[in-house]
């Protein structure tokens, strides 16, 4: 499945309202396991903990890309979430995140997860892509903005 | 070998598409005695992207780049069993680099006449960061592409193959 299939309503959460790192993550991982997504919660959480210990999935330009291998999902995930407050996320230039793509893939699967990390770098390249998602009043505009059919 | 084709390729990626598109390219070579080769990209060309995005660690690069060759070793493998049970001959390949440039090398190295792919996302985005890696191949190409669709059907035309 390509990444394109997964961004759908139901994978997106604008906005966010929590405040620290860990508490976004959590909220993204919540929207997943709420939406059937996610089948062990905690296993997921922690995954995405243990890779953000090794280092910070911060970004430039207000973008954050948290991910993990982890058994808690059975193929490749994605949660989108928008925080237009802007939270600390340990970012590579110190400013706040507001753009979250969160991934998750079993790691038997490593192809498709590779392939739409990728997608996602080339995606946050273009600063006006990423200003017009941050900018997204609503789960439908996220999804639209991204398949601009 | 009879008739126009001579030479398939099939492109393995891990997904449940290709193994569909692998199972109608055995259907394939078996009907029209063309040679069919099968071809898994260790994607490197992504895992330096990443790299240089720092969405990966350099650690992570290592440990991500064994982990697709443990599974092109485990899908080619796969492949092959599943042209042993049909009595049809397959040649895999393991190759590494930008995935849609090595597959447009190999067609051209290789001469391949048809070049076969899973089912593409039905979603059409005018963005083409959206292009994956097969949408690219099946665009740069220099060999005809076959798609194939409706898995179900191809899972029936394989296990009907005598």
């Amino acid at each position: 499945m390509a990444l394109i299939d997964l961004i759908t309503e139901e994978a997106v959460k604008v906005p966010l309202i929590s405040q620290t790192k860990p508490e976004i993550i959590k909220e993204l991982i919540r929207l997943l396991h709420e939406t059937g997504h996610i089948e062990q919660f905690e296993a997921a959480y922690d995954a995405v903990l243990t890779r953000e210990a090794q280092g910070s999935t911060g970004l430039e330009n207000g973008i954050a890309v948290p991910h993990a291998k982890t058994n808690a999902v059975k193929s490749l995930t994605i949660a989108i979430g928008i925080s237009p407050a802007g939270v600390d996320f340990e970012a590579l230039d110190g400013n706040p995140s507001h753009l979250f793509f969160l991934m998750l893939a079993p790691p038997d699967q490593p192809g498709p997860h590779i392939e739409a990390l990728a997608e996602i770098a080339r995606l946050t390249r273009s600063k006006a892509f990423c200003n017009m998602v941050t900018a997204a009043i609503s789960t439908r505009e996220v999804v639209e903005i991204f398949r601009e059919e | 070998m009879n008739g126009p084709l001579k030479k398939i390729m099939v492109y393995i990626d891990g997904t449940e598409q290709s193994i569909t598109a692998a199972q109608y390219a055995i259907c394939l070579s078996r009907t029209t005695n063309a040679q069919l080769t099968a071809i898994y990209v260790v994607n490197t060309r992504a895992l330096r992207d990443l790299v240089k995005s720092r969405i990966f660690l350099e650690a992570e690069q290592a440990e991500y780049q064994q982990d697709l060759e443990a599974d092109a070793d485990r899908y080619l493998n796969h492949i092959r069993q599943m042209a042993r049970q049909k009595g049809v001959a397959i040649e895999t390949l393991k190759s590494s680099g930008t995935v849609h440039t090595e597959i447009k090398n190999k067609i051209n190295e290789l001469e391949i006449d048809l070049l076969i792919l899973g089912e593409l996302s039905t979603i059409r985005s005018r963005r083409d960061e959206f292009y994956n890696e097969s949408e690219r191949a099946m665009r740069s190409a220099s060999c005809s592409v076959l798609i194939v669709k409706d898995e179900d059907r191809v899972w029936e035309m394989y296990e009907s193959l005598t």
